[in-house]
């Protein structure tokens, strides 16, 4: 079980490895920015992100459920998370 | 002054030139405004009959028949150039527009040996005694003369005497593995092997003879073999040859009972077969290439006259080995009255400045490199300068591209020099993109369109950087390929990709000043994402960082990614460096920031060196086989085969 620094650790350490090669911590200025607004994600990438999720955390994210509203940003990522593994 | 320009001609150059003097002649004949190159090039190309008509007329070459027609149609697969026209090639060689017997024709360098000088006319007496001696062996039309042989003056003259003779020459270096050679000679069927000859040293045994006796005993059409060499009639040598699967002889004591009188070189046609090449092994197995005596003359006289304007004061070396076509395009300088060096050796012989010495103790005054040859330098921190290079006027580079840090890297050491990357191949014996005296060199980029050849950049359908074509015929195609009859296999290596255009394979970038940036070859184009990429896009861009040596881009089959394929770059380290996560990371930004976000690597890989062909050329095609997890089809083309192994055990490491 990944804690929400832990959580937010391994995010950030992919978010550098597949796009911005050390630079995401300076880019995500906080939890409530959008990725998709601010450039810190794709579309595509979203869905990459939740692949890696679902492998690394051995969870199901339903595909119905990858809104803006619930994905959108670290501090949403983090919440929706902790709910998937709560259910 | 633009900051890209590294070095702008002497205005007078262009009266001087012999480009500016065929400029004018061309202008006199035709009545013609060639005032500006752009003018002139195009003209070229419209008029390209007339252009090689007039060539072939100043030039002075010695021919026979009628020039007429020059071309036989307009179409780029099958016009014949000349076909009313004989020529002999090895006395343009010898003649060189009539220079001196006492001038010097060859400057001959080797490992451990004291330079020496081959005068024209000891050149001259020798090639006419060893055409008579071959065709007393009974070489002549039809004969196919192999050679495995050294880069020096006795490969020059026997090879000069077989086609003088109408024999057709094909060679493989000292370099090449064993069977790699049995692989070229087997199509190519030799009916003579040339071998050059060195007594065994008492530490090095006789891999050199055993080499050549691995290769004799596979070819079943060989007749004889003949040794050359300053020890071919050595006790050693011929003990060591007794149980040779031929006849074998030297050939020094049939040439010297030979009169070196005077000798009428029988004229052939121009599309007589002259050389045999192979393709490098860079993209497949190795074409078997036969060039013509007429299409191989004119184009490198055009070269090395016009866009080289190497003429009697100049001596041309140029970093190569017999099986390269660069030793062939070399050769052809003698036909321009320059002198030649050739150096029999490791680049390293003396340390790592052993190239820069050559060129000072010999006089160089062009001299030819490779982009490998540069970044090696780069990597030992040597200072060329610091020998006397006073006589050096050009430098020329091929094999690969050249980068723009290399440019800047010989412009910093050499000085205002003009840097010629000249860019064709050996399906051309000649360049597509090449130098040029009378214009600006700009960083990164070939100066100008080979003359009278109508190359475009057309664009593919698939995205990505448009690919080299040419629209018109020209003397240098192949005149055939071996074991082709019909014409198949030519046709499918030019022809078939875009009926009516010569598709080259290489990814080029044309400048509307004229100039041109060779972008690597198309066959190692990757498609990652539906994205065409060349990998000299990225290479170029991570080879620019002060960590790495050297780096190389290939596509990985990756079925679970989109597109079903990612970028693995190869990476050599500079000493001391690690590839820690930093800098992947600074690799990858710098690959962003260059090229765009499609052309980052998924995965960055330290490996201990890069594939490299014989010839000295990178193969991407090796390495994609490597991280693939396939053996190299060109295995036996690569110079370091056991390297394979090393390059999967890392990518498994990491």
């Amino acid at each position: 079980m990944h804690s929400d620094a832990e959580l937010r650790h391994v995010i950030v350490e992919w978010l550098d490895d597949q796009y911005h090669f050390g630079d995401a911590s300076s880019l995500i200025k906080s939890d409530e920015q959008s990725f998709l607004d601010t450039g810190v994600l794709t579309s595509l990438g979203f869905v990459q992100l939740v692949l890696f999720l679902e492998g690394k955390l051995h969870i199901v994210i339903e595909r119905g459920a990858l809104t803006r509203e619930n994905f959108d940003g670290m501090g949403k990522i983090l919440a929706f998370v902790r709910a998937c593994r709560l259910r | 002054m633009d900051s890209d320009v590294l070095w702008n001609p002497d205005p007078a150059v262009a009266s001087t030139s012999q480009l500016g003097a065929f400029q004018r002649f061309c202008e006199r004949e035709t009545g013609e405004a060639l005032t500006s190159w752009q003018d002139f090039h195009a003209f070229s190309v419209r008029r390209f009959e007339d252009f090689w008509n007039l060539f072939l007329r100043w030039s002075g070459v010695r021919t026979s028949g009628e020039p007429s027609p020059v071309c036989t149609s307009r179409d780029v697969e099958s016009a014949r150039f000349f076909p009313n026209v004989r020529l002999s090639f090895t006395e343009s060689l010898l003649s060189g527009a009539g220079v001196a017997d006492e001038a010097a024709a060859i400057v001959v360098c080797s490992e451990g040996r004291p330079p020496r000088t081959v005068t024209r006319g000891e050149l001259r007496s020798r090639v006419r005694r060893l055409a008579r001696a071959l065709t007393a062996l009974g070489v002549g039309p039809g004969s196919r003369v192999a050679g495995l042989t050294s880069h020096d003056d006795d490969t020059i003259a026997v090879a000069l005497a077989a086609v003088g003779i109408g024999a057709t020459w094909s060679a493989c270096g000292p370099e090449l593995a064993a069977d790699a050679a049995v692989a070229r000679f087997s199509v190519f069927a030799p009916t003579h092997l040339v071998l050059s000859v060195q007594t065994p040293r008492a530490d090095a045994g006789d891999e050199p003879l055993a080499r050549a006796r691995h290769v004799a005993a596979r070819l079943p059409s060989l007749v004889q073999t003949l040794l050359i060499g300053p020890d071919a009639a050595a006790e050693a040598i011929a003990e060591a040859l007794s149980n040779w699967p031929q006849a074998c002889a030297p050939l020094a004591p049939l040439e010297q009972a030979q009169s070196d009188g005077a000798f009428e070189w029988p004229l052939f046609a121009f599309d007589h077969p002259l050389y045999a090449l192979f393709s490098s092994g860079t993209t497949g197995p190795p074409k078997a290439i036969v060039h013509g005596a007429g299409g191989t003359l004119l184009e490198h006289l055009k070269e090395h006259r016009l866009h080289g304007d190497l003429g009697s004061t100049d001596r041309l070396y140029f970093q190569t080995s017999c099986g390269w076509m660069m030793w062939h395009w070399t050769v052809s300088a003698l036909a321009t009255g320059a002198s030649i060096v050739t150096y029999d050796g490791s680049i390293a012989a003396d340390g790592p400045d052993t190239l820069w010495r050559l060129a000072s103790d010999t006089r160089v005054t062009a001299l030819g490199i490779s982009p490998s040859f540069v970044q090696y330098q780069r990597s030992t921190a040597v200072h060329p300068r610091r020998h006397d290079l006073a006589a050096l006027r050009l430098v020329l580079s091929t094999g690969s591209i050249l980068f723009d840090r290399d440019f800047d890297w010989l412009h910093e050491q050499l000085g205002p020099l003009p840097i010629h990357s000249i860019s064709g191949g050996t399906d051309i014996i000649g360049c597509f993109v090449l130098g040029n005296p009378t214009l600006p060199v700009y960083r990164g980029e070939s100066q100008c369109i080979s003359l009278a050849m109508d190359v475009q950049a057309v664009a593919d359908t698939d995205g990505g950087p448009d690919e080299l074509v040419c629209a018109n015929p020209f003397p240098s195609r192949p005149v055939a390929f071996l074991n082709d009859s019909d014409g198949t296999l030519r046709h499918e290596a030019y022809f078939a990709q875009r009926p009516g255009l010569w598709t080259h394979g290489d990814f080029v970038a044309l400048r509307p000043r004229g100039s041109a940036r060779v972008l690597g070859r198309a066959d190692g184009v990757m498609k990652v994402r539906g994205i065409r990429i060349g990998p000299a896009e990225l290479v170029g861009i991570v080879e620019a960082l002060p960590e790495i040596e050297a780096a190389m881009a290939v596509a990985q089959d990756a079925p679970d990614e989109p597109g079903g394929a990612r970028i693995v770059l190869l990476v050599v380290l500079r000493e001391g460096e690690v590839l820690d996560r930093a800098l992947t990371y600074r690799i990858k930004r710098a690959v962003r920031d260059g090229a765009s976000a499609d052309h980052v690597p998924s995965r960055v890989v330290t490996v201990p060196a890069l594939p490299v062909t014989l010839n000295g050329k990178r193969s991407e095609r090796a390495a994609r086989d490597i991280v693939n997890g396939r053996t190299p089809a060109n295995l036996a083309a690569l110079r370091d085969p056991d390297l394979a192994a090393r390059i999967s055990e890392a990518l498994r490491r990491e």
